[in-house]
């Protein structure tokens, strides 16, 4: 027999056996069958044909892109802001953006929770607006970390080159920097809008009513039907990988160094 | 490259191992019986009392005893803690489980371990049941158990376990009359539920409602969830069940209050039809109903609503009888909870109503599972030997002290369940005060006049008396013989105040529990049409999407394949 390096795999390859493919074929029996463990496309049309799966899908979806552009409002001018400045400290500075991701989640969440209470009053009334504000304090890191470390490593002479052409300031940005960074934000935008797609802890934490996909997966499950509740997970799966398909296009990878710092 | 086949084998292994390592490893040592029991989380007294404040003293008086009372006292006696020579005492200061291992080996001389783990909802522990995983013991709700009973998946109690003679047959000898009666009348298949379970926590729902903020009125209907004098204040139960009872109870308000049903003769049977009425038209007003509500509460909840009342964010809550116990002692600062904290700012008494229309009669359970136990007599003799020891009436009490929920023991000829009551809730008389008082007041008295003892107790009477709010009688006689009994022996003299705090909570009244009704469990055909009634009121159905936010969509959609198009023609344009 011959050792490879390849024989160090192999670790990997059983864990991905075991909690990643094996979890996905039972996922795909239970989307296929029906409560008799036949073959069933009822499932698929039930997720298309139903106004409630239809309309948390969308609800989903506008709450993950509400979301996903706050983030991106205010994680844009931060990280161009830091990266461009000639400040010594920034390492601390950005240390203090990231810190909050050290603290465990729920307990961010609660005091969260008190927090928009004092503002508030009562946290009932604007359900949409707290899932928007609790999420986007639990994503916005993830947002801020990939454009910085894109605009950081920028090279300046390019921008300096667009103005000794001619080019005003803001236009040297929007024709310059601007694209340039473009891998940046779309790793940020992945990065945020497939959690915020599906994260229903926030929304229960704060009291939103409204299920999305992840909570009415949820509720199928407890109500033992198994088979539409793998259907809708499926079908979310799909959704997501195509969103990452696309996106992945104009990504780079020194974009996502910005993980690491997690 | 050996070293690093090595590796990689020693990392597989260990990965194997971890997985291996979740499966339940059964089968014990050399004649060990394992018994693995799943129940709720936090229901069970762990153990670990605090030495000065959580010893129950239940003052039971041994002289005035006859002999063969006290016998059998002293019998059951030995694993208490005992503290003071002639008092009873009951103290956990081990975990129930492991009182239990040592209890079964020194009175069978077998050796038995407890595996324990524990669940959230019913639905969680059926899925896990579902998937495959075996359990011996388990303790689900009432419906569950009619579930599993339908499904044939419960092995039967023995013939032993119900044998009223034996010593240690603590629940056959124990089980309260009246939950007797329910578990013997409620059938399933032609077969009554005290063939299969055991007792062992029950309760019904209300509101817990904060005096100062809601009329006690308002407080005494379901109506309450719809309010608006309390928008945005009240929250709701966060599952199908508890929401779909209280939506019926308040849709058929005014029947079910009506002089005229409540008149009727088959009253009990009529309103159990009612409260579990799922025809496709209650179901309809259901929804009607809850959605209405959703407009109106603060939130759905299954364990924040305690937090939140106690914090002041909401004045009303739905709760269960044994949770709305435990998240009024929270506020009253008498038990430390991790979620809130409780100082003089914010210290409050909260209320516990049940509404006029009806409540639903909880129980929690024990039922022997048929892929546990199988054949094996062993290991259903620790089982049933297991519901006997909590059973018990000082473990019973370790257990309701530890919870705050209410067994289904009352003890039979042991005066135990009652001595706590009274211990927890009665009022003081004069001889316990005089008895108890110590160190400053008494001083106090003494100095402040010297004259004949009499003056003293009569002034002391007449302090006491504007101290001490006005006591009224209680009576448990329906819990501790059965409905429809009395006797004086079972009636309690409790402060005004415990007619709305945790003594009507933890034992609700003959009057509460007249309208108290059992909610079964559907079938599969009613089940669906149930979830498919949630997932309407609590999903956003696409329908509600006004017509210009699709008009805008499509507007945006088109805009900006035409954008990318023109830039694109732009571009190309610029190379040439």
């Amino acid at each position: 027999m011959k050792f490879s390096r390849k024989t160090l795999g192999i670790p990997y390859a059983v864990f991905l056996l075991l909690f990643v493919v094996a979890p996905l074929v039972v996922l795909f029996y239970y989307a296929f069958t029906n409560g008799t463990g036949e073959f069933s496309l009822k499932n698929l049309t039930d997720f298309f044909s139903d106004p409630n799966t239809l309309g948390t899908l969308f609800y989903s979806l506008l709450l993950a892109m509400t979301t996903t552009l706050v983030c991106l409002l205010i994680a844009y001018p931060v990280a161009y802001i830091l990266a461009t400045s000639k400040m010594k400290s920034k390492p601390v500075i950005i240390m203090i953006f990231v810190m909050p991701m050290w603290i465990n989640f729920s307990l961010r969440i609660t005091a969260l929770k008190e927090i928009l209470t004092l503002i508030e009053g009562n946290l009932a009334f604007y359900p949409f607006l707290n899932s928007v504000i609790g999420m986007t304090y639990d994503f916005l890191p993830f947002m801020i970390l990939p454009i910085y470390n894109t605009i950081v490593k920028l090279d300046g002479s390019l921008t300096e080159a667009a103005r000794d052409l001619g080019a005003n300031e803001r236009r040297a940005f929007m024709r310059v920097t601007l694209p340039l960074s473009m891998p940046g934000i779309i790793s940020g935008i992945s990065m945020v809008f497939l959690p915020a797609m599906t994260n229903y802890v926030v929304l229960d934490m704060l009291n939103n009513s409204t299920f999305i996909m992840g909570s009415l997966i949820g509720s199928y499950f407890s109500a033992h039907n198994w088979h539409n509740g793998s259907m809708i997970a499926l079908v979310l799966l799909g959704i997501i990988c195509v969103f990452t398909l696309l996106t992945d296009r104009g990504d780079e990878k020194d974009a996502r160094t910005g993980g690491a710092l997690l | 490259m050996k070293a690093k086949h090595l590796l990689a084998i020693a990392l597989t292994a260990a990965l194997l191992m971890t997985a291996c390592w979740i499966l339940p490893a059964s089968a014990g040592a050399d004649g060990e019986v394992v018994l693995r029991v799943c129940n709720w989380e936090e229901y069970i007294d762990l153990g670990d009392w605090d030495a000065e404040e959580d010893i129950i003293d239940l003052d039971i008086d041994l002289e005035a005893l006859d002999e063969d009372e006290k016998a059998a006292l002293i019998d059951n006696w030995d694993d208490s803690e005992i503290l003071d020579g002639d008092q009873r005492m009951v103290f956990g200061k081990n975990p129930m489980i492991e009182d239990f291992e040592e209890w079964y080996f020194r009175t069978t001389g077998k050796k038995v371990r407890v595996e324990y783990s524990t669940f959230g909802t019913n639905e969680d522990l059926y899925n896990m049941l579902t998937i495959g995983d075996v359990y011996d013991l388990v303790c689900p709700s009432d419906y569950m158990i009619m579930k599993l009973m339908a499904e044939d998946q419960l092995v039967p109690l023995s013939e032993s376990f119900k044998d009223q003679e034996k010593e240690t047959n603590y629940y056959e000898r124990g089980l309260s009359p009246y939950i007797r009666d329910i578990f013997d009348s409620h059938q399933i298949n032609g077969e009554s539920w005290s063939d299969y379970a055991a007792g062992y926590m029950w309760g019904v729902t209300g509101f817990l409602y904060n005096p100062d903020k809601v009329d006690e009125a308002d407080a005494s209907t379901w109506n309450l969830l719809e309010n608006r004098k309390y928008n945005r204040l009240i929250t709701i139960k966060d599952n199908v069940r508890d929401a779909c009872f209280a939506a019926i109870g308040a849709v058929k308000s005014e029947m079910l209050t009506s002089e005229k049903f409540r008149s009727r003769e088959d009253y009990a049977a009529a309103l159990e039809a009612e409260m579990n009425d799922v025809s496709p038209d209650s179901i309809e007003k259901v929804q009607g109903y809850l959605q209405k509500v959703r407009e109106n509460v603060y939130s759905f909840e299954t364990d924040s609503g305690k937090a939140d009342i106690i914090t002041g964010k909401i004045v009303a809550s739905y709760q269960w009888s044994g949770d709305a116990v435990y998240a009024m002692n929270v506020a009253e600062g008498e038990e430390e909870d991790d979620d809130v904290e409780v100082n003089d700012e914010n210290r409050k008494y909260l209320n516990f109503s049940v509404p006029e229309e009806g409540t639903n009669i909880y129980f929690d359970g024990w039922v022997m599972l048929k892929c546990g136990i199988g054949n094996d007599t062993e290991k259903q003799q620790a089982a049933e030997a297991f519901i006997n020891f909590l059973s018990r009436p000082d473990n019973a009490i370790r257990n309701m002290y530890y919870i705050g929920y209410t067994s289904a023991i009352s003890g039979g000829d042991d005066g135990r369940i009652l001595a706590y009551l009274d211990w927890n809730y009665g009022a003081e008389t004069e001889e316990e005060e005089t008895g108890t008082e110590d160190g400053t007041e008494a001083e106090t008295a003494e100095a402040e006049a010297e004259e004949s003892e009499a003056a003293e107790a009569e002034e002391d009477a007449g302090e006491d008396a504007e101290e001490e709010e006005p006591t009224v009688e209680y009576d448990l006689s329906y819990f501790f013989l059965g409905m429809g009994q009395h006797s004086d022996d079972y009636v309690l003299t409790v402060p005004e105040s415990q007619l709305k705090r945790q003594l009507s909570a933890q034992y609700p009244s003959e009057e509460v529990i007249e309208r108290a009704s059992i909610m079964i469990y559907f079938n599969e055909e009613q089940n669906e049409q149930i979830n498919r009634m949630w997932t309407n009121v609590r999903c956003f159905n696409i329908n509600q999407v006004p017509v210009w936010i699709w008009i805008l969509l499509a507007a945006l959609i088109v805009g900006g394949v035409a954008f990318w198009l023109w830039r694109r023609a732009v571009r190309n344009r610029q190379y040439e």
